[in-house]
């Protein structure tokens, strides 16, 4: 177990969670890079969203350590995980159905623009009754800039469950960006997209990351993930078995027998 | 002030419809977050004890009594939403039920209020009317603007999935125990001002029932606008005058009308199970429900109804 470098972003060492005899994560080691698009990718039940969910703080870990910018979160609630910069995306898709798709956005912003729940009360009841009141007014402006950036802006009055599916990917994405994080995990997000969505996808995750943001990445779109990505480690049976650049993974032999269990070149 | 404007039973109406709505936003607060509770006559009774013991016993005067009573009871609340912070569904209803009977079950055995026998001789308010009311417009108020700020979204949020908005670093726990502590403060306010009217309260006062209808009152009234507990405690409250007064108009047909078809037939249903004083109305609450559940789950109002009456480029509110 070798101390994650300074130039780690995320650094997870020795992540295991268990489930009875059954182990969905076992005795994971992984950092990835400052400012790197890190694929994790496997066959299905590899562990992937197992992973995530250890990470953003939805499941809690049996043992092992992760930590976020050379600090341990590991005993962080998910919305403390989220203010220090820590955010996520959902395989199933999570919106919040009965908001319209600006709302949703909100809700992002609500944990950067009220730190206390005393300000958001005391705004909520206190604010004239005529007019905004400041910290409204530059969420909308600033909600209204991610779904231009994603080419949602003109749906946003629309409800989040009216969008078609796509769009929803995209609006859990400026959600998810909406809490502005340095660190994006994304679960699936081309899962269910058309080619051309997928292309569009490519170009977003990239100038996301152009901003600053560091992303990881679980996809099954094997296209997308040796576009973008700088690394990849591949899960099987919830252990590690490959890491590396996507050209070497890409000829991996026991990646290739862990995907298709035959020798077949991706 | 607005005492002298009406007479004695409009007064008496006018007064149990406005405690009835305050007690329906002390659950729908909570609600908003998805919490439900069945224990809300609990906190009534809490405030109801509380406020009237600082008047009797100690002979404060009842604004600082009613505060008293009201923040007591926002303290026992943010107690009982720690409990139910971690739990959800049918669980939080056993668990508000609890409460709510372990306060009757204090209220009975407490000899200092009188236990069994009920809290007797609790100072008159003259001015109930103008408290109730003055509440109400404040509660409105309050409760337009949480509908329109980050802190109400965030309350929509935990309502939809909890998860994700944990995620979206919405803080649940302090939310959640925000709008539970609040909304037993409401009640707490409701209590104390419904035992400053009636001067006597006991633990039947504020049993299971009573819970059981401020669920009623948000639910018909519709759960997802503020509006929903105005017109669900009014409608439900003001029912049965209805049936009263359309049982008053049958005596007053024409005898010919009553041999053409069996009104005397009708009349007697309509006396059997809408009287005010007859426990059988329970039956029609307990139909309206039911047609409710089936034809409008989410009450006779809801936020989509609101939106379409509003203008097209409002600026202020929802986008």
């Amino acid at each position: 177990m070798s101390e994650p470098a300074n130039d780690v972003c995320l650094g997870v060492r020795g992540l295991t969670k268990r489930i009875g005899g059954f182990y969905p994560l076992r005795d994971l080691d992984m950092d990835v890079a400052h400012g790197h698009i890190h694929a994790v990718i496997g066959p299905n039940g590899s562990g992937k969203t197992t992973f995530f969910n250890l990470l953003s703080g939805v499941l809690a870990a049996d043992s092992g350590q992760i930590t976020f910018e050379g600090r341990a979160i590991d005993d962080q609630r998910p919305s403390k995980r989220t203010l220090k910069g820590i955010a996520r995306t959902f395989q199933n898709i999570r919106l919040f159905r009965h908001m319209t798709v600006l709302e949703n956005v909100m809700i992002g912003q609500h944990c950067r623009s009220y730190g206390s729940i005393w300000k958001a009360l005391r705004n909520a009841a206190f604010h004239p009754p005529f007019g905004e009141v400041r910290e409204e007014r530059e969420m909308r402006a600033h909600a209204l800039e991610l779904l231009e950036f994603l080419g949602l802006a003109d749906k946003r009055r629309a409800k989040a469950s009216d969008l078609p599916y796509g769009d929803q990917r995209k609006l859990e994405l400026a959600r998810a960006l909406a809490t502005q994080p340095r660190l994006l995990l994304l679960d699936e997000p081309a899962a269910g997209m058309n080619p051309h969505e997928t292309e569009e996808l490519d170009d977003i995750i990239t100038r996301i990351r152009e901003r600053g943001v560091t992303i990881v990445l679980v996809e099954h779109d094997m296209n997308l993930v040796m576009n973008i990505s700088d690394r990849v480690t591949v899960l099987n049976f919830g252990t590690k078995i490959a890491e590396g650049l996507p050209n070497e993974i890409q000829g991996d032999p026991t990646v290739i027998e862990a995907y298709l269990g035959q020798d077949v070149s991706l | 002030m607005l005492d002298h404007l009406f007479d004695g039973y409009t007064r008496s109406i006018l007064i149990f419809t406005g405690i009835n709505i305050i007690a329906a936003y002390s659950f729908y607060l909570p609600f908003k977050t998805g919490q439900v509770s069945l224990g809300q006559a609990g906190f009534l009774a809490v405030g109801a004890y509380a406020a009237g013991i600082m008047t009797q016993k100690f002979g404060l005067p009842f604004p600082v009594a009613l505060l008293i009573g009201g923040l007591v009871t926002g303290i026992v609340g943010v107690g009982v939403g720690f409990p139910a912070l971690r739990i959800r569904g049918i669980y939080l209803l056993l668990l508000t039920l609890a409460f709510a009977e372990i306060v009757q079950g204090v209220i009975m055995t407490w000899e200092y209020t009188g236990g069994a026998e009920g809290f007797q001789g609790v100072p008159y308010n003259a001015y109930t009317l103008d408290y109730i009311y003055g509440l109400l417009v404040a509660l409105i108020i309050f409760f337009a603007r949480l509908e329109r700020s980050s802190l109400g979204r965030a309350m929509d949020s935990i309502h939809e999935d909890e998860t994700a908005a944990e995620v979206m670093g919405v803080d649940v726990v302090g939310v959640k125990l925000l709008a539970f502590g609040l909304g037993a403060f409401i009640a707490g306010l409701a209590g104390a001002l419904f035992a400053h009217h009636t001067t006597y309260v006991d633990s039947v006062t504020f049993n299971i029932l009573v819970g059981v209808n401020i669920l009623m009152f948000v639910v018909v009234g519709g759960s997802s606008t503020y509006w929903g507990p105005v017109l669900g405690a009014a409608f439900l409250t003001l029912l049965p005058e209805f049936l009263r007064m359309l049982r008053e108009w049958l005596e007053l047909l024409p005898v010919s009308w009553v041999d053409l078809v069996p009104m005397n037939r009708v009349y007697d249903f309509v006396h059997e199970f809408l009287d005010f004083e007859n426990e059988k109305r329970l039956i029609v609450y307990g139909i309206i429900l039911i047609v409710m559940m089936i034809l409008r789950p989410d009450g006779i109002l809801t936020r989509d109804n609101l939106r379409r009456f509003r203008f097209v480029g409002r600026k202020v509110g929802h986008v």
